[in-house]
Order: C-alpha cells, then sequence, then structure tokens
C-alpha cells in the first residue's frame, strides 16, 4: 500500500469518532443517519484507492463480469432462496486479491439493489458483501492457506455465518429496533442466525463444487492475459 | 411506462429532495410529522405503482403491527404498565413508542420504493460519472451486462437441455445443484473471454488516455435551478423550526410531545409541503394535459 493511501486511510478514520460524537446530538432515529455516515466512511477510501490507481480497462470489464455473474447467479440455479453471490464474491477474492475482492462485493451489493429493488438496508449490504470479499482474499493471499475445495467450504460457511452475517443482520438494529442497547443488538443478531446457517451452508456447497473450476479459469484468465498481477494494477 | 413529471428532472433534484425526505423521515419522531411523512410517502408510491403499489403497501401493515407490539418487549421502561409478560412489563409508552418506531420503518420503506423509482441507475451513474469515473463506468458496465448474462444463461441451459442434460422443476436438489454449478462455469468462461475482448476494444479507443467525458442526457434547467432554490429554502425553514424544539416528541419513559400551535404550524406546513412537492408536480402535469386535451 502506497503512503499516501494510508494517510486516506487514517484521515477517514478519524472522521469516523467525530461523526459518533456529533450523531449522538441527533433526535429521534438518528443513528440510521449516524449508521450510513460511518459504513461510508469506511468504504470510500476503498473507492478513492481504486479511482486513484485508474484502472485498465481489461481490469474492469472482468471486475463487472464478476459482479454480474455474482447477482444473476441464482437464475441457474432453478432452487429457489438459494444464494449464488457470497461464493462468487469470495471466489473472485481468493483469485484476485482483497482490493478486488471489496470492489466487486459492494458494487455487487450497490448493482443488485437497482435490479431487485432499493432496500434501506442497502448500505449494510455493501459493506458486508465487500468486507465479505476482502476476507477472502486476505485468507487466500499468495496461497499461505491451500485452496482445496473443502478448505474453500469450510471458509464459506464460517465467513458467512461469523462474518458477512452478522455484519449485515447490524442493519436490523439500526432499522427495526427502537433503541441501541444490549437486549436489541442480541434480538438482531440471533433473528438472523438461522438464516446465516441457511445461506453459509448454501456458500460451502457452492465452494466446495465451484470453487475449483472457478478459480481455474480465473487464474487461466490472470496467466493467459498477464492481468492483476502487479498489485498497483500497472 | 410514462414517466412521472418529478422524475423528469435533473438527477440531482431528485437526490436532493430524497436525501432531505429520509433525513427527516428517520430524525422526527413527533406523531404528526410522521403522519404527514406517511401520507406523503404513500401517496406518491400510489402514483409511482399505481394498482401494485396499493398492494405493497397492504402487505406492509403485518410488518406495522408485528414492529408495534415486539417493541415493548425488548424495552420495558415506561410508566404504565399494561400486563406483564415473561415476567417483564408490558407498559403502554412502550408500545406508543413502538407505533412511532414502526411509522418511521414503513415511511423509509415507501421513501426507499419511490427513490427506487425514480433515481434509475442511468441517473445515479450521470450524477457520480465526473466524481467516480470508474465506479460510474463500471455500473454501466454491469447494468448492460445483467440482461446479456440472463439470455445467455438461458441458451445455455436451453442448450444442456437439448442434449439431455436439462434439469425440470421435478429434478432433485442435487442435480438442479450440479448442473447450476456447470451453467455459472460456462457463463463465466464466455464471459471472461468476451470480457478481454471488449477491454483490448476499449484500450484501441482510447480508453485511458484522457478524461473521460460522459454522455448526459440530462441538463440543469432553469426549472431545475428553481426547484433546487425552493427545496432548499423549505428545508432550512424545517430546520431551523426543528432546532427551536418545536418537533420534539419523547415516548419514554413519560410521553412528552410538542404541541403543534401558533408559529409552528409553520414549519409543519412547510414540512408538508415539502414531501408534496413530486405529487404537486404529478397532479400539475395531469392537470395540464387534460387542459391541453379539451382544447383540441
Amino acid at each position: 500500500m502506497k503512503k499516501s493511501n494510508i494517510a486516506m486511510l487514517l484521515v477517514f478514520l478519524a472522521l469516523i469518532p467525530l461523526t459518533l460524537f456529533l450523531g449522538e446530538k441527533l433526535p429521534g432515529k438518528g443513528y440510521y443517519i449516524t449508521g450510513v455516515l460511518i459504513i461510508a466512511e469506511l468504504m470510500l477510501p476503498f473507492f478513492m484507492m481504486f479511482e486513484k490507481r485508474r484502472p485498465q480497462a481489461r481490469e474492469l470489464v472482468v471486475i463487472a463480469v464478476m459482479c454480474t455473474i455474482a447477482i444473476i447467479g441464482r437464475v441457474a440455479i432453478p432452487i429457489p432462496h438459494f444464494k449464488a453471490a457470497y461464493a462468487v464474491i469470495m471466489l473472485t477474492g481468493i483469485a484476485f486479491g482483497p482490493e478486488t475482492g471489496f470492489i466487486v462485493g459492494a458494487i455487487t451489493a450497490f448493482a443488485s439493489n437497482f435490479f431487485y429493488g432499493q432496500g434501506a438496508y442497502m448500505p449494510w449490504q455493501m459493506m458486508a458483501y465487500g468486507a465479505g470479499g476482502m476476507l477472502s482474499g486476505f485468507v487466500f493471499l499468495n496461497n499461505k492457506v491451500p485452496r482445496k475445495p473443502w478448505i474453500m467450504a469450510v471458509f464459506g460457511f464460517l465467513s458467512v455465518i461469523l462474518w458477512i452475517g452478522p455484519l449485515l443482520d447490524t442493519s436490523h438494529i439500526f432499522l427495526m429496533m427502537p433503541e441501541i442497547n444490549f437486549s436489541s443488538v442480541t434480538a438482531s443478531l440471533a433473528s438472523g442466525f438461522p438464516v446465516n446457517v441457511s445461506q453459509g451452508v448454501c456458500t460451502a456447497l457452492m465452494m466446495f463444487l465451484l470453487g475449483k473450476p472457478l478459480l481455474e479459469k480465473l487464474d487461466r484468465i490472470k496467466l493467459k492475459y498477464g492481468m492483476m498481477e502487479d498489485e498497483n494494477g500497472v | 411506462m410514462r414517466e412521472d413529471a418529478f422524475s423528469k428532472f435533473h438527477p440531482a433534484v431528485n437526490l436532493i429532495f430524497f436525501i432531505g425526505a429520509m433525513c427527516f423521515g428517520v430524525l422526527l419522531q413527533h406523531p404528526v410529522y410522521l403522519l404527514a411523512g406517511m401520507f406523503a410517502s404513500g401517496v406518491y408510491y400510489f402514483l409511482l405503482n399505481g394498482r401494485k403499489g396499493i398492494k405493497a403497501i397492504a402487505g406492509m401493515i403485518p410488518l406495522f403491527i408485528f414492529i408495534t407490539l415486539f417493541n415493548p418487549i425488548v424495552n420495558t421502561r415506561g410508566i404504565t404498565v399494561l400486563f406483564s409478560l415473561f415476567g417483564r412489563p408490558y407498559t403502554l409508552e412502550a408500545l406508543i413508542y413502538g407505533v412511532a418506531v414502526a411509522a418511521i420503518f414503513v415511511v423509509m420503506l415507501l421513501w426507499f420504493g419511490c427513490y427506487g423509482k425514480v433515481l434509475t441507475g442511468d441517473k445515479f451513474t450521470c450524477l457520480f460519472s465526473n466524481i467516480m469515473p470508474s465506479i460510474a463506468l463500471l455500473l454501466v458496465m454491469v447494468f448492460r451486462m445483467i440482461p446479456n448474462f440472463v439470455r445467455k444463461a438461458k441458451q445455455i441451459i436451453a442448450a444442456r437441455s437439448s442434449v439431455g442434460k436439462g434439469t425440470e422443476a421435478s429434478a432433485s436438489i442435487k442435480d438442479k445443484l450440479t448442473s447450476g454449478m456447470s451453467v455459472i462455469g460456462v457463463l463465466t468462461s464466455w464471459a471472461l473471454e468476451g470480457s478481454i475482448v471488449t477491454g483490448d476494444s476499449m484500450r484501441a479507443r482510447g480508453y485511458g488516455t484522457a478524461k473521460r467525458t460522459s454522455f448526459m442526457v440530462y441538463r440543469m434547467t432553469k426549472a431545475d435551478w428553481v426547484l433546487i432554490v425552493i427545496m432548499l429554502a423549505m428545508l432550512g425553514v424545517v430546520i431551523g423550526f426543528a432546532a427551536s424544539g418545536c418537533m420534539y416528541a419523547e415516548f419514554l419513559p413519560e410521553r412528552n410531545i410538542a404541541p403543534i400551535e401558533g408559529v409552528n404550524i409553520i414549519a409543519f406546513i412547510t414540512y408538508l409541503g415539502f414531501l408534496l412537492i413530486p405529487t404537486f408536480l404529478h397532479i400539475k402535469e395531469v392537470i395540464q394535459w387534460n387542459i391541453s386535451r379539451y382544447g383540441i
């Protein structure tokens, strides 16, 4: 990471306590606004980093392709409530690294809101999906963790129930709960748990079955056209 | 579908309206202001969605009741105890507060529904193409690829079923799953090869050599500026009055709601007027249309 990028991250991180301090003074359910602002402050530096390194045309198109596949995955699998998005985002993160994983996750969430209808939880979705892509990118960076199907399946399951799911469920705290206290937080997280487990099983299945073939395809594209090899995107 | 009058304004105008409406939608929990928000968002939602809108609004009623009844379970503050549930008091104040929370939630759902109809993908990318060109371009490409890929996926599925590898509705989940994975795999291979061609073609045409300009359908006109000034002025009035505390409402542990009287009525009328801008523009257009039709 470049020095200027680190400086930018620090500026945005410094903005968060300030937002919390000012948000405290807002009346009513002002904490929804505070929540949205904090998510924006967390995500903006990554988008700005992406803009600053001026991504190449090839890279942009490949990212767009992966986002689209994550969004329309459910067309290919005729099973109701089966979500393909998490697995595709994670696999992209594994293949192209944490930065691209984040962008693919966040854009997938954002664009699917235009496709399936806007919701007030959209910022949380962007954050959770982006964080999911980023985490998988970090875990499997430089082949430290072997990319075996069952390892990826376990990783997919755990990251949905422990990382993406809870991040997504925090939106209930801000949207549906009358106030933020310990019981409302635990109630929100507990109410999301069964859904997270079922999504986690779906993701694990997808990672097990799709993981190897999809990664081979992505690696082949990378090798064939020499893409995304330099960390700075050339 | 005929576009409604407010959607024809510049995306920036649309965005300012929705930011204002949504921020005040979550900030104000005064019952009268909540009613105004529910009324304005409900009417505009109906104008945008027609009969389907009524069904969607009716579908929100169970949610409204659920959130209302749920609040006193997690929130036990309040003076008037109605009865006790699981050994915890179920209070009247918390129930009333539940109504307010549910109203805020429903108003947000409705405003977001309107937002999705008005600020479509192309308008959003138009707004952000100058600030974040790569992200905006990425979004445009995704919006274009979605219908394209759905078509391709259906072709792949059809081709597979013609060689006896199709999955009917009666197929087992395992078959559906493995077949779905193959479809995604084929789709990915096809799309990635195509994406390289697209990318090289973009580069050959000079992508990245200079600042990218965008195709803009929307231009700021005089009417847009006038509406922006009116909206900002109205928001300023509402914020000014809100700072004076006339929209204050507290439910827990005791009800304490600021009365709406005297000059505070101005604040309420301004707020309602602001929220009804899209509805007003819609009605104005319908009347104008009918007048000019009778003129023929």
